[in-house]
């Protein structure tokens, strides 16, 4: 019996490592290569190394300064505009999801309006976004929202709606209503209910859907690849558009972005671990 | 339901019943949707309507002529009729589809795989639990690039594949349509394996512990256990689980895109990346239109079935509770 179990749990052992090689190969991999100079990208010329043997910062510098010592081509337009764009783009994105979505959630929660609302906002979800997309740029371009950063705070609110919504109205199940019919026995207003005791209740949940939200935002790609020309092009489209400028792939220098633009979700994502599951199912399941 | 462990919220949950909050605010409640209900107006109503008028004419960017002037070149219903005949949209269609029942399944099963290893406790497995849901919060654009980087031909999969075999190893991954169209598999496998893991793990979680210890006590075995009570507990979350990915799944865009750009030649074309191809290098909005209207139609149509049916399913459990529970307040 106790060497079958001293064999269940090196199984287990040895399972769990394989999987946790095989998610972390890729991730190291760039981590690494945006720490190494142009000789070490690719194979050419040596063996492949995992570890950088002169580890620089040369990459950093290239997509912030436009230039480094071993990258004859200067850079046109560097990263900085684009990471600030993703910044401000996903934050006000979020903003609009999350307080139109907190908004409806607590009315369809507390006072049984709205009827199908949160299926035609689930329904949203349901669409490829590339389908949609085309009638949306023919609005966008003829409201003159391309390429602004409210144009796309309005689009990315729409996109990650359903989360926040769900989200907050899950959170809001939760939360008992006898303090709030208290309140308003006390003479509150319902609005002041809401604002004055509701809210500062779900306070931590309310930043549980904001981090979500954000991490979703950030991690566009396709809204902004069709929104975007030139002002308010996002990490993830100015990544794609590196190699374009230049002769060859920019390995190094893209791999150094790539790790910019990894590391956000993946340490909020850490922060909300408790509530991914949440998030993730539209609060159909819970953790 | 209340916020058990992994319990499941329906989505077509009654409301709540009428109470004084409820009455009192109705107004209130009514003006705090009206944002929503704008929003939505304006996303489905107004690119709707736009989809339909454009789908049904010649339309096009370059025409000269803003698109509420596309009635001029009006050709009723030659695009649907064109899509129908379009070999490389439904090559498309088929390949999304192929990657679905490939991928998903193999989420599944090793996400199923992955969260028995953790559904009870041991050293270090907060920490390993994190990592392991690490890939997924990686920006699909940046998997993409990254799974880019690993395929080329002098690039680490090649060389790690030489060591395992001891021979040198130099497929031309992105390159060769077959292995391309593994490649992105195996980019979007290792991307949301950890989603089916989050919430395989958490509906194994919500299995209730009194039954499995009844189970044990009773001499059943772990397979018994796992297929007899773990296994129809979860049924409900594996669905939700795979509706998830199976709809994202007929989304997939970003990573596809950044790795092979639908190539070599339409090799590896999804849905997406087609529409993406005919909208900005073709330049047929119209007929674009037109596919996206009839993919929205399918969609929702497959949608309304899928709710009808999890909402029946939902009522019948509450009413065998409700049955078991009569009979044991009568027993």
């Amino acid at each position: 019996m106790a060497t079958q179990r001293a064999w269940a749990v090196a199984a287990r052992y040895v399972l769990v490592l394989v999987a946790i090689v095989i998610a972390l190969v890729p991730i190291v991999w760039m981590a690494t290569l945006a720490f190494k100079p142009v000789a070490e990208w690719t194979t050419a010329t040596a063996d492949l190394t995992w570890l950088p043997k002169n580890p620089t910062i040369g990459n950093f510098e290239y997509i912030f300064t436009g230039q480094t010592k071993e990258v004859i081509v200067t850079l046109e337009g560097t990263a900085l505009r684009p990471v600030l764009a993703s910044l401000v783009i996903a934050s006000l994105g979020t903003l609009v999801a999350v307080a139109v979505g907190t908004l409806g959630a607590y009315g369809v929660s507390r006072f049984a309006v709205g009827g199908n609302l949160p299926l035609s906002v689930l329904q949203l979800r349901l669409f490829p976004p590339m389908a949609v997309m085309i009638p949306v740029m023919m609005m966008w371009s003829y409201l003159a929202l391309v390429d602004t950063f409210w144009g796309l705070a309005l689009i990315y609110g729409i996109v990650t709606l359903p989360f926040a919504f769900w989200l907050m109205k899950t959170f809001f199940d939760e939360v008992p209503r006898e303090i709030e019919e208290a309140a308003l026995v006390e003479g509150c207003s319902p609005w002041r209910v809401f604002y004055r005791v509701t809210l500062p209740m779900v306070k931590a949940p309310l930043a549980t859907t904001v981090l979500f939200v954000f991490i979703l935002n950030w991690s566009d790609y396709l809204v902004a690849l069709l929104l975007t020309r030139k002002d308010w092009v996002t990490i993830p489209v100015y990544m794609s558009q590196l190699n374009i400028a230049m002769t060859g792939e920019m390995y190094g220098a893209k791999a150094a972005l790539g790790l910019i633009a990894a590391i956000p979700p993946v340490v909020l994502g850490i922060i909300i671990q408790k509530h991914l599951v949440r998030g993730l199912t539209f609060g159909a399941l819970k953790q | 339901m209340t916020a058990q462990q992994g319990s499941v919220a329906l989505p077509a949950s009654p409301v709540a019943p009428v109470h004084s909050l409820a009455v009192a605010g109705r107004r209130l409640g009514k003006l705090m949707t009206l944002p929503t209900q704008l929003l939505l107006l304006f996303i489905f109503v107004f690119p709707g309507l736009m989809i339909i008028y454009v789908s049904l004419t010649w339309w096009g960017p370059l025409d000269g002529t803003p698109w509420y002037d596309a009635y001029e070149s009006l050709n009723w219903f030659d695009n649907y009729i064109e899509a129908f005949s379009d070999e490389r949209l439904w090559g498309s269609i088929g390949r999304t589809l192929l990657i679905m029942l490939v991928a998903v399944p193999a989420e599944f099963l090793i996400g199923l795989g992955l969260a028995v290893l953790f559904v009870d406790s041991f050293p270090l497995k907060r920490v390993f639990y994190s990592i392991l849901l690490m890939p997924m919060m990686i920006v699909p654009a940046v998997a993409g690039y990254m799974f880019f980087m690993l395929f080329q031909s002098n690039g680490p999969i090649n060389q790690i594949l030489s060591i395992l075999t001891g021979s040198t190893v130099d497929f031309v991954w992105l390159n060769d349509p077959n292995l391309a169209f593994v490649a992105i598999m195996i980019a979007d496998i290792w991307q949301w394996t950890p989603l089916m893991f989050l919430i395989l793990l958490a509906g194994m979680l919500g299995v209730p512990e009194d039954q499995m210890k009844a189970a044990t006590l009773l001499g059943a075995s772990w397979g018994q256990k796992f297929f007899r009570i773990v296994l129809p507990k979860m049924k409900v979350v594996m669905i939700i689980a795979i509706v998830i990915r199976a709809v994202e799944a007929f989304k997939l865009f970003d990573v596809m895109y950044v790795m092979t750009k639908g190539g070599p030649g339409v090799a590896t074309e999804t849905v997406s990346v087609y529409i993406y191809k005919v909208t900005f290098f073709d330049l047929e909005w119209a007929y674009v239109s037109a596919i996206g209207f009839m993919i929205m139609v399918f969609l929702s149509v497959l949608g309304g079935v899928g709710i009808a049916m999890m909402a029946r399913a939902q009522r019948r459990r509450r009413e065998a509770n409700m049955g078991a529970a009569d009979a044991a307040a009568r027993g």
